[in-house]
């Protein structure tokens, strides 16, 4: 009854719980903030959440993928921006369109959420040493023999970006009259 | 050897290429040299063709078919592109190319002073060409090309003062009734190749006795259609009305179309399809009775006109009429020797006409004329002989063929003595009117003292006298044609002597003759009180019978107002309408749809997630 | 916890991204929508890598980091690049190609 196995799975799953819960939340923070700093900021949240719902799910190298890059450098990346052009704080107003949208987006969800009644379609087994699954190791392994082509693309695709980013940025100019 | 025979129909259409393309480029002189050295040659691969056809021997049949190219040869329809030589087209040849080349050098002299010489001449071997691919089709098929073709060459001929309003409503009304008569004729066609299966006329004629019993009808059928062509071609009753207008042509238009040959394409049409009428007796007694009906009419009309060409066109209706007459009751060589015959004398008289009409520079009023004889002795000597052969002098060729023919509607099987005495009415009045103009053109003072005549050049003396002397010495070809186209036909037509009623045909034509003479002695006054006694009588004759009004009220007006209505309505309300609606619909539906471009990458992303929501809804439920 | 409640919270961030992108008006705001739903797909991606017991998901949920990372770098220069000539934070007014 008490012993350690069931208190560790009520915590275990409580905790994801929790976890899971405060990613909702703030993912409806991010969309319902007023100031664009602050929906940042909910992001940054959310992403720390999912971090930590990573751990939990042993994918440790990719929990600190996460924080570093996506939550590291891309949200800082964002938030530079945000202070540069920041935006003003916008009122929500509900007209026709906005109602569509809520239309299609809870049926969205509800066929998704039906979906999870169904259940995965086809039973993929994989072969992996569970003493290193999730770990660099283990990741190294599979990327750079299963996935190399994948891999080299996401590198081609990076430098892509690179290129493009220094080609948008470099010119100067002159600034319209306002509308 | 009949290969040669392509080249009567080669040499005219070279020359009406050549003339039409270069023919404003090269001088007047060898324009004529080229327009009338193309019928002549033709004349003399005729000449070739016939003595090819006369050293034939008998057992390699009537004439020979000579195929060029074979166009279709489908499953179970097979059309060459062939001429056929049997003594029939080689007749027709020879009085084609012979009367159209005389023609030809009169035109050289008629035309000598018009700007437009070279367009003449392409038009005029046009013209030749177009009647000898009609005499020379060896199927339906190209009869009738040659038949449209000739009803396309006697329009632009006929309407070839293009600035003159009149000429072009005549060569309107000429193309439009020809063309009724195509209609006619290409339904005849399609019916035959029905019954048939072939449009061959060797193979119809030959299989045309075991199909049909006589007075079938679908043999019916075919002959009366066949027959509003030929009818359309000849002028004949209902389809006469252009004749007489065709005169606004020039004078050897005339000669050439209206006397000579076009006209005479219904004749030769009912010649060469005489297997079919003989089945169907019925159309012959048709053809015979419309003949001589057409034979009187004209001649009445012809009594009252004082336009010199109008008399000779209505002349030419009312021997037509003669010639039909003959082909309807049976005797189909006589009513071909009379075509042959009636080619010489009455392009004679055409040509001394305008002979009589260059010399007074354009007058053709014979009021406005008269004694001509002594200024002009060729013409007269040549119109007198003309005028004698029409009225059927004795030992003229007239008198030979006109002959023939009354004496057959007596004593043939077919023929009665209404018949008779109609041919005879006619050949009485026939003599009155042509004599009625002689006298007034050639005798007695001269009622035109501005114009100053002269007598023609020798380009227009040299036919005249070559066509005289052909309507003299005609008539005793006779025998020979008979022979000749004995085989043609089947038997040798059968020469009847009756000498009470040759005596009596005698009698009237010389009575016509008198009866002008006299009217010419008897004053004007008495002239005019004869006119007044008989003026509704006068009137009618002179307005045509008002055909031409009954015809337009009848015909015309409600055509025109069809056309009007269907212009209005049909064309502008109708097709236009939904035609424009088509693109202005598409106008309307794409900018209605276009509202659903806004611009806006929010609407667009919208869209993406109602596409998702609607497969997996799909994916969900099926 | 289980699958239903991976899948669950997946759909529903998912959904919420989808949500943001087509209420709000700002760009950089709508931007944050589309990472949102990257996320909630990586998290799927992993948790279901997970349960299978393959590695094949992380692998695929690293790549889509480095394919959002690249995104977010080019559209951040592109909103930029709007903002230094119209003055404009709001998406509705980019509408040229409207009609």
């Amino acid at each position: 009854m008490f012993d350690l196995t069931t208190i560790f799975e009520f915590t275990h799953n409580t905790v994801i719980f929790s976890i899971g819960i405060t990613a909702v939340l703030a993912s409806l923070g991010v969309i319902l903030c007023s100031s664009p700093i602050y929906s940042a900021l909910y992001l940054i949240g959310h992403m720390i959440c999912l971090a930590l719902l990573f751990l939990l799910y042993n994918a440790e190298f990719l929990a600190a993928v996460q924080i570093i890059v996506y939550a590291g450098a891309v949200m800082i990346l964002f938030l530079f921006i945000i202070a540069l052009l920041g935006g003003k704080k916008e009122i929500q107003e509900f007209t026709f369109e906005r109602s569509i949208a809520f239309a299609f987006i809870f049926t969205l969800m509800g066929e998704l959420y039906l979906s999870a009644t169904v259940g995965p379609t086809k039973q993929i087994v994989g072969n992996v040493n569970p003493e290193i699954f999730g770990t660099a190791k283990a990741i190294g392994l599979e990327l750079y023999s299963k996935h190399l082509v994948a891999f080299e693309l996401a590198s081609a695709l990076l430098l892509v970006a690179a290129v493009g980013v220094i080609c948008l940025a470099k010119f100067s100019f002159a600034p319209l009259k306002r509308r | 050897m009949f290969a040669s025979s392509w080249l009567i129909l080669l040499f005219p259409l070279t020359g009406f290429i050549f003339l039409s393309w270069y023919g404003k480029r090269i001088s007047k002189a060898f324009v004529g040299f080229i327009g009338c050295g193309t019928v002549g040659i033709s004349f003399l691969a005729s000449l070739v063709a016939l003595s090819d056809l006369l050293f034939l021997p008998a057992e390699e049949g009537v004439g020979k078919v000579e195929v060029l190219y074979q166009w279709v040869s489908a499953a179970n329809f097979k059309l060459d592109l062939a001429i056929l030589v049997d003594p029939l087209s080689v007749f027709m040849f020879l009085i084609v190319t012979g009367v159209g080349f005389v023609i030809h050098v009169y035109s050289i002299g008629y035309m000598q002073d018009d700007p437009e010489y070279s367009r003449f001449f392409s038009y005029l071997n046009l013209f030749i060409f177009s009647m000898l691919v009609l005499v020379a089709a060896a199927d339906f098929f190209f009869l009738i090309v040659g038949w449209a073709l000739v009803g396309l060459a006697s329009y632009l001929l006929i309407g070839f003062y293009k600035e003159k309003t009149s000429a072009v409503l005549a060569a309107r009304k000429a193309f439009v009734m020809n063309v009724i008569g195509d209609v006619g004729m290409v339904i005849a066609a399609f019916m035959i190749f029905e019954s048939f299966g072939t449009l061959n006329f060797i193979d119809v004629f030959d299989a045309a006795p075991e199909m049909f019993r006589p007075n079938d009808d679908q043999i019916l059928l075919i002959t009366l259609l066949l027959l509003v062509g030929a009818f359309a071609k000849s002028a004949q009753l209902p389809l006469h009305t252009w004749l007489p207008d065709a005169m606004e042509g020039p004078t050897p238009v005339s000669a050439l179309i209206h006397a000579a040959t076009m006209v005479t394409a219904g004749v030769y049409l009912i010649a060469r399809c005489h297997v079919l009428y003989e089945l169907a007796p019925f159309t012959m007694y048709l053809i015979a009775t419309v003949g001589v009906l057409t034979a009187i009419f004209a001649g009445t009309m012809g009594m009252v006109q004082y336009d010199i060409k109008r008399v000779i066109a209505y002349s030419t209706m009312s021997q037509l009429g003669y010639m039909f007459l003959a082909m309807g009751i049976g005797v189909y060589s006589l009513g071909m020797f009379h075509l042959m015959t009636h080619a010489f004398f009455k392009a004679l008289l055409f040509l001394a006409a305008g002979s009589v009409i260059h010399a007074l520079d354009g007058e053709q009023d014979i009021r406005k004329m008269g004694g001509l004889k002594n200024i002009m002795p060729l013409t007269h000597a040549t119109f007198l002989i003309g005028a004698l052969a029409l009225a059927g002098f004795p030992l003229t060729s007239g008198y030979f063929s006109k002959e023939a023919i009354i004496l057959s509607s007596y004593h043939a099987e077919m023929g009665n003595f209404v018949f008779w005495a109609i041919a005879l009415i006619t050949a009485g009045m026939t003599a009155f009117y042509i004599f009625r103009v002689y006298f007034a053109t050639f005798i007695g003072k001269t009622r035109s003292p501005d114009a100053h005549p002269h007598e023609s050049p020798l380009t227009m003396a040299l036919p005249l006298v070559f066509l005289a002397v052909l309507a003299l010495a005609g008539g005793f070809l006779g025998p020979l044609v008979d022979a000749f186209l004995a085989p043609v036909f089947g038997h040798e037509a059968h020469h009847f002597h009756d000498g009470i009623l040759e005596t009596i045909a005698l009698i009237v034509g010389i009575g016509g003759i008198a009866t002008a003479a006299l009217m010419y002695q008897v004053s004007k006054d008495r002239i005019e009180l004869m006119k007044e006694v008989f003026a509704p009588l006068y009137d009618l004759l002179f307005h045509k019978y008002y055909v031409d009004e009954i015809y337009d009220f009848l015909i015309v007006k409600p055509t025109k107002a069809i056309g009007t209505f269907m212009e209005e309505k049909a064309e502008k309300q109708g097709v236009d309408f939904a035609v424009d609606q088509v693109g202005f619909q598409v106008k309307e539906v794409s900018r209605g749809i276009s509202f659903w471009q806004t611009g806006r990458v929010r609407t667009y992303a919208l869209n993406m997630v109602a596409g998702m929501v609607i497969i997996l809804l799909f994916v969900v439920f099926m | 916890m289980g699958q239903e409640f991976v899948l669950l919270v997946s759909s529903t961030v998912f959904c919420v991204g989808a949500c943001g992108f087509i209420i709000r008006k700002n760009p950089l705001i709508m931007f944050m929508s589309v990472e949102l739903m990257l996320n909630s797909v990586n998290f799927l991606l992993i948790a279901y890598s997970s349960f299978l017991n393959s590695l094949d998901g992380q692998i695929f949920a690293l790549i889509i980091m480095t394919v959002a990372a690249a995104e977010v770098v080019v559209g951040l220069a592109i909103i930029l690049t709007i903002f230094r000539t119209r003055h404009e934070m709001d998406v509705d007014q980019i509408n040229a190609l409207k009609g």
